[in-house]
């Protein structure tokens, strides 16, 4: 990289006219294009016209102060790296400057010396953020068609497997034995198990993307247990259990996303059933204050041990049942944190072994 | 004898296509496959089929919806029962195919996998 294909532009914020002059002489001699400005306003006016690669402010001028150009320029021009140039033999203000975000300072009196060993460590500093930037840009990228990628190799032979299994059925009919019935029975359900732990991971990506949580618009919390429990009325009759709820009337609306609200609730109903012996009970619940608007479920449940109620929003982290009817993905709960942190709302979880387990959902108003 | 009901399968899954096949002719129905678009869309030209299965999910997204378009604009294909058979969104989250009205009008809309009996049950109240 010896043959630079664009100069880089460097700017000069300073009242004085000998610096302005003196830094230019050297700096255009370093092979830098240069421009200057003699005050704040001017100073920031030409910031944003050009876009400069790197600006020393003079910390003490008239008028504006360095530490209010600093702020705006950090603000307006994207990887602009500032050195403050100190008059007055103090630090204290160049400390300020760079806890504000200034990459360096200059004390005056300085020489042409000093001026280029900083002026060549402010832009390589600022090549370097620009490449980390790149860099992350290109990863997040391939992550994301990964995503896609894995998405539907995986999904598409669980589908064709699920499709042979009903062919299976059908050609093989009546010769089927009772075990092999059974047999076929327990692989459906295994592809079933995968099939959601794609689709959970697959949420996963989403939701970190934002993809999943893009809608913020009103949504009525009585629509959405309405719609979860509908959904899952038919598990709960078939696992023996009975689902009720009892909201206020006037319950408010919160904004978000509503799907991913849905698939929240029906996360969590769904656990419920997974660890509510027949003839268990799940309750759903809601009410609000000035500031809050809570959803709790509750189950008549196995309830979560105590030393595993701090992990169960981890990734992959999975109750161990009785019996083997809890086959999930382990992604479950940690999903709902996520959309519920999407939401600046928060997931909280109670439970009492052998009594039950509340899940309590809060938004703020 | 009558002559059995032409159901022809488009769907670039060769295992998805045997499968369904199976299921199908298992209960009466003669099967064509078409492991992509073109050469679907060129079958129901040259098969005249009573009824075709699309898949949504091809390739492209794209793709199915040119091939249910194409087949809709045939003299041929005008009036042809029509299932599209959809597996939750390549394109964004729970997104599926939904009939609308500036799409062109397909008959059935199903989501893969297919339960046999459902299949069954819905291509004979089409073609019966």
């Amino acid at each position: 990289m010896s043959e630079k294909v664009s100069k880089e532009l460097i700017f000069i914020i300073d009242d004085e006219e000998t610096i302005r002059d003196g830094c230019r002489q050297v700096l255009e001699k370093s092979g830098h294009s240069v421009i200057t400005a003699g005050n704040g306003l001017d100073g920031i006016r030409i910031a944003r016209e050009k876009h400069p690669d790197l600006v020393f402010v003079d910390l003490k001028m008239p008028g504006m102060s360095g530490l209010e150009i600093i702020d705006i320029l950090l603000e307006d021009i994207p990887y602009i790296v500032l050195v403050v140039i100190t008059g007055y033999a103090s630090i204290v203000s160049a400390v300020e400057s760079m806890k504000r975000g200034a990459y360096d300072y200059l004390p005056k009196p300085f020489t042409p010396d000093q001026l280029r060993a900083v002026t060549k460590r402010g832009l390589e500093h600022r090549n370097l953020r620009i490449e980390t930037k790149m860099l992350r840009d290109a990863k997040d990228q391939v992550e994301k068609d990964f995503i896609t990628f894995v998405s539907h190799e995986m999904r598409s032979p669980l589908v064709t497997i699920q499709q042979y299994m009903e062919a299976l059925k059908i050609v093989a009919g009546g010769c089927l034995s009772g075990e092999a019935v059974d047999i076929i029975e327990r692989c459906d359900k295994r592809i079933r198990n995968l099939e959601d732990l794609v689709e959970h991971w697959l949420d996963m990506s989403r939701i970190e993307d934002g993809t999943l949580t893009q809608k913020k618009e009103p949504v009525n919390l009585a629509a959405i247990v309405a719609r979860s429990m509908d959904e899952m009325e038919p598990l709960c009759q078939r696992r023996g259990l009975e689902m009720e709820k009892e909201l206020p009337g006037d319950l408010p609306s919160v904004i978000g996303d509503e799907e991913s609200l849905v698939r929240v609730l029906i996360n969590i109903i769904g656990n419920a059933t997974k660890y509510t012996p027949s003839g268990g009970r799940i309750y759903i619940a809601a009410e609000y204050d000035d500031l809050d608007v809570t959803i709790s479920i509750s189950d008549t449940g196995a309830g979560i041990p105590r030393d595993k109620i701090p992990f169960i929003f981890d990734p992959f982290f999975r109750g161990k049942g009785k019996d083997d009817r809890q086959g999930g993905s382990g992604l479950g709960l940690s999903f709902c944190k996520r959309i519920m942190e999407a939401h600046d709302g928060k997931i909280d979880v109670s439970s009492e072994e052998g009594k039950g387990t509340t899940f309590v959902l809060r938004f703020h108003r | 004898m009558t002559a059995k009901k032409k159901v022809l399968l488009i769907d670039d899954d060769k295992d998805f296509l045997m499968a369904t096949r199976l299921i199908l002719e298992k209960s009466g129905y003669e099967v064509f496959l078409a492991e992509d678009g073109k050469s679907g869309v060129d079958m129901v030209k040259s098969v005249a089929p009573d009824l075709a299965i699309v898949d949504m999910m091809m390739e492209t997204w794209g793709e199915g919806f040119e091939v249910v378009s194409k087949i809709r604009s045939m003299e041929q294909g005008k009036s042809t029962p029509l299932i599209v058979l959809s597996a939750v969104d390549l394109q964004g989250p729970y997104q599926v195919f939904e009939p609308s009205d500036e799409s062109p009008k397909v008959n059935m809309v199903l989501h893969k996998p297919v339960k046999a009996d459902d299949l069954i049950k819905y291509v004979g109240e089409l073609i019966g």
